[in-house]
Parts: C-alpha cells; structure tokens; sequence
C-alpha cells in the first residue's frame, strides 16, 4: 500500500497523469501544432527534462 | 491597602495577577458566540468552488473567468475550518456540535487537506509556536520576507521539508493514521487532475485546481502562518506572535493583523478578533508584545 501512495506522489506520476497531457494540450490551443502524433512527441520532449529534474534532484525547477 | 480597580484606565498599577484577571475579563466578552458568518461561508464557499468544475466543463463559463474565482476560494478556504478546529462554531458535547465538524471537514476540501490532521497539527502550531523542532510551520515562519515567493517555491518542490513538516509531526504525536488520511486526501486531488487532463481537459484542471491551489497556499502560508509569526526568533505567551499592519489591508491579509489575540484565546472568532484587539491593546503594550504600528 505505501508503495503505491508513493508512486503515486511521485514527480514521474504528476509529469505522466497531468503535465504531458497539459503540455499537449497548451501545444494545440495555442495552434502551434496540430493534433497527431507529433504534439505527443514534443510535449513528451518539453515535460521530460523537468521530470528528470524532479526526480533526480528533488525540484522541477533546479532551486531546492 | 487601598483596592485598585480592574481596569485599563489603570493598568500601570495592577500586579501581573491583576492583568491577568482583566485581560481575561475583556477577552471572556468575545467568546461563546457563534460565527455563523464562518459557517456560511465554509459551506458555500466549497460548494462554489467545486460548482465551477461542471460550469466550465459543460461550457457554462470560460475557464478563464473560473480562474480567479477558484483562486479566490482556495485562498478561503482554511479559515472556516480553522474556526471549527478550535471549537469555535460548537464545543465537544455541544449541540451544535455536529456543525462544527461538518464546517471543519467541508471547508479544507479545496486545499485537499484534511480537516483531522490539519487540527492535530495546527494545536501542536499552537503548544509548542516557533519552537524550531516542535513547531510544524517553523520553516514558514522562519523564512525572510525578501524573497518569500523564491522560499515557497522552494518548499512546492519534491524534496522540500515542507512535504514532510505535518507527516512528522503526526508520527510524534502518535497520530500516524492521519499521514495516511491526508495522502488519501492528495491522491484523490491528483486523480481528478490526471482523469480530467487524460480526457482533453488539462488546461481546465490546470485553471481550475492545480494554479489556483498553488496561489491559495501561497497566499495562506505568507499571511496565515509567515507574517504572525516572523521572524520565529521568540518563544512564549507574548512573544512568539505579533501584530502587524498589512500594506493590502485585514481583509486580504484575511484578518491576521490581529492574529496575536487568536493565539492568546483561540475561543475568539476570527470576526471579533479586530475588536477584541483594540480592547486588549494597552495590556498587550504594558507585556511588552510585538504590535509593529497596528
């Protein structure tokens, strides 16, 4: 059980459930890509660093 | 020995017995009366917030119009249920108690917080306040005023000792079901966050709960827990809270100018708390408390 809640918490779980899906989704209302493969790829490109950061260094932002 | 009268007029002359028995005396008269204002707006301020997911799901109103209003009620939301984990609507046993706990389980709801643990942890806030290893917003209390936002930026993040201030407090406390409790709590946030961005509606969970819950929390530790309690260097009845004058006001500094009466009787409502301060000002200058230019 507390390793589910923990990998539920985790960066990796938020970047997964919610920021690639928002990147996306920012990348076609903003009509700078059109649906398709291709948004998912950048958005996975642009969440991925970010997530990297979180997990590895404890911030999604560099500063802790 | 001639009696001298318990009053303010004069104050110089009363024993510390004295004042306490007066101070005591005034502060009885803002007490036992129920806030029914904090009740209404605990309730209906859950109710708004959460209505606006279906609003703007169903295209009711634009997510940026749902925006500051969500924001708005996450920056209300804890204060109703402060007032019920002090007892404040009704006591243990009272009638009304079953308000009480309605209101203080209700009201967090926006935060994703529960009420239990925020109560266990705010009385240990209240036992032991700017104790640095028993105080569980020590951190808040203790961060400079200059570059606030960078330090709460800092505490959002994954390996802040924010994240784990209440779990540690509530494992000493010997409450460690709430750890469990308060992650049910934010599991469940998280959840309609990834199913609403999952099904096409990111941006909207984006404006409806994650910014708007990371702007209220903003707003709640900067003025609810940091500015009473700067700079967390004094400990005791007069010394660990201070008053102060908010440059936006009481009401966007939620009325924590007057927090130092709230930490000396915790039975006073939020909404009589100004007024009780003005009747307790010249006991609380002759004790020497921090009342900044208020």
């Amino acid at each position: 059980m507390e390793y589910v809640l923990r990998l539920l918490l985790s960066p990796a779980a938020f970047a997964i459930g919610f920021l690639w899906p928002l990147a996306v989704q920012v990348l076609q209302r903003a009509e700078l890509m059109t649906p398709g493969p291709s948004v998912w790829l950048v958005g996975a490109l642009i969440v991925l660093p970010f997530t990297l950061m979180a997990h590895f260094r404890g911030s999604w932002i560099w500063l802790r | 020995m001639a009696t001298v009268a318990l009053s303010v007029d004069n104050i110089d002359q009363l024993s510390d017995s004295q004042l306490d028995l007066l101070e005591r005396q005034i502060a009885g008269k803002f007490m036992r009366v129920v806030p029914w204002s904090a009740v209404v707006w605990g309730l209906l301020n859950c109710v708004l917030f959460f209505a606006l997911f279906p609003l703007v799901l169903f295209d009711a109103i634009s997510e940026w119009v749902a925006f500051p209003i969500a924001t708005l009620c996450i920056m209300l939301a804890y204060l109703p249920s402060h007032e019920a984990q002090h007892n404040i609507i009704a006591a243990r046993g009272a009638p009304l108690r079953w308000l009480n706990e309605l209101v203080g389980h209700v009201s967090p709801l926006p935060l994703a917080f529960s009420y239990r643990a925020l109560r266990a942890t705010h009385m240990q806030h209240h036992a032991h306040t700017n104790d640095p290893e028993l105080d569980p917003d020590y951190d808040i209390h203790e961060a400079p005023e200059r570059g606030y936002f960078l330090t709460y930026l800092k505490q959002l993040q994954p390996s802040s000792k924010r994240n784990d201030a209440y779990g540690v407090c509530l494992q000493r406390i010997g409450q460690p079901e709430l750890i469990f409790e308060q992650a049910l709590f934010e599991i469940a946030y998280l959840l309609v966050l990834f199913t609403m961005a999952w099904t096409g509606y990111a941006i909207e969970a984006a404006l409806l709960w994650w910014l708007p819950r990371m702007i209220g929390l903003y707003h709640t530790f900067y003025y609810l827990a940091r500015e009473p309690h700067t700079p967390a260097e004094k400990q005791g009845r007069y010394a660990d809270t201070r008053a102060f004058r908010s440059r936006f006001g009481n009401v966007v500094s939620a009325g924590m100018q007057y927090h130092i009466v709230h930490h000396l009787y915790p039975k006073i409502p939020l909404r009589l708390t100004p007024q009780a301060y003005r009747e307790l000002r010249p006991l609380l200058v002759r004790r020497g408390c921090d009342l900044g230019d208020l």
